[in-house]
């Protein structure tokens, strides 16, 4: 069984192919604000290395936000797409949780601007806090209230040190416990944001 | 800090904008305002050729934000005439605004709640050819940019 995995929703793109899942290609680099223009090339490039077509897929995951606005939507449209085409299952995972190993414990954060991050708490597959928006000085007490989670994201907006994200392999360690969308075309992105009206 | 410059030709302007787009630094961002005409766009055209942008900048007032990867540093030229209702703002300009190069923001004054410390550009129309160039800001980072057009330009 073949997976897609996708996820543009902060500075990287990721593209990840799965058979049985085993990593068989990832490719993830920071493309930020570009990654409209890259995703597809960045797919098809993945596709000829292991010789697979895209109806060759039996699941799609995808990264579902929150993150960049734009961003976000760039791997869940296509997404959706593929899913529409070729009747692949579509999982989606917060983008927060693809930043780190299902099996770990973890604190994923994003700078959502404005002195604000998103943020989300994981214990090995439970969440302990939901994805949410936070402002940076609520954030650093959290870090230090759970002191023994690492810390996955871009922390240099904060002046912390983190863990870079590894989203293929995020995305592939959450997804068996996370259940196919029921109804593909109603699936939005998730923003977080309250002023970002869909 | 605030300086005034008097630009009495599209040369005096692109020196001014020449000044300024060698001290910008990551993160910095431009609020420029003034009529129809005033010449933020052309103002903008040189800003990109100072930070060694080869593609040629034009007006992004019907695209609302246009990008440019080629120079020093990404610019991202935001026209937000069009968001004045304020009804379709929420589209993540805060992204390219307090981001990874330099933002420029013509007709700022629509989506002031936006702005992330800028350097504020107010230019107004003395005749044909004769520009005047307030340029001021609030925040310290922005003091080298405003000492060097004092001392360069001599005003």
């Amino acid at each position: 069984m073949y997976s897609l995995l996708l996820d543009s929703s902060n500075t990287n793109l990721s593209v990840g192919i799965c058979k049985n899942n085993q990593i068989i290609y990832q490719n993830s680099f920071s493309c930020w604000q570009r990654q409209s223009e890259l995703m597809i090339p960045e797919i098809e490039k993945g596709l000829k290395e292991v010789s697979l077509s895209l109806l060759d897929f039996e699941e799609i995951v995808c990264a579902k936000g929150p993150g960049s606005y734009t961003g976000v939507r760039i791997a869940l449209t296509i997404a959706k797409i593929i899913s529409q085409m070729s009747g692949a299952k579509l999982i989606l995972v917060s983008s927060l949780m693809a930043m780190g190993n299902a099996n770990k414990k973890y604190i994923a954060l994003m700078n959502a601007r404005s002195a604000r991050s998103y943020i989300g708490i994981y214990d090995q597959g439970k969440v302990i806090l939901e994805d949410t928006i936070k402002t940076n000085e609520e954030v650093k007490e959290l870090i230090k209230e759970y002191s023994s989670f690492e810390v996955v994201g871009e922390g240099s907006y904060l002046g912390i040190e983190t863990t870079l994200p590894n989203e293929v392999e995020g995305l592939l360690s959450w997804k068996e416990l996370i259940n196919p969308e029921e109804d593909v075309l109603k699936v939005k992105p998730v923003y977080l944001k309250d002023n970002y009206g869909i | 800090m605030k300086v005034f410059f008097t630009s009495k030709s599209l040369d005096d302007t692109k020196k001014l904008a020449l000044v300024i787009a060698k001290n910008l630094t990551r993160g910095m961002v431009i609020s420029l305002d003034g009529d129809l005409g005033a010449g933020k766009t052309t103002f903008t055209k040189s800003l990109s050729l100072g930070l060694d942008i080869k593609e040629e900048v034009s007006s992004p007032t019907f695209n609302i934000l246009k990008c440019y990867f080629s120079g020093k540093l990404p610019l991202y030229h935001i026209d937000a005439y069009r968001l004045e209702d304020q009804i379709n703002m929420d589209i993540g300009l805060e992204e390219v605004i307090e981001g990874d190069g330099v933002c420029v923001i013509e007709w700022g004054r629509f989506i002031e709640e936006l702005i992330f410390e800028p350097l504020n550009i107010k230019i107004s129309i003395i005749n044909a050819s004769e520009r005047i160039f307030e340029i001021s800001s609030d925040f310290s980072k922005y003091d080298l940019i405003i000492n060097k057009i004092k001392e360069e330009l001599n005003v």
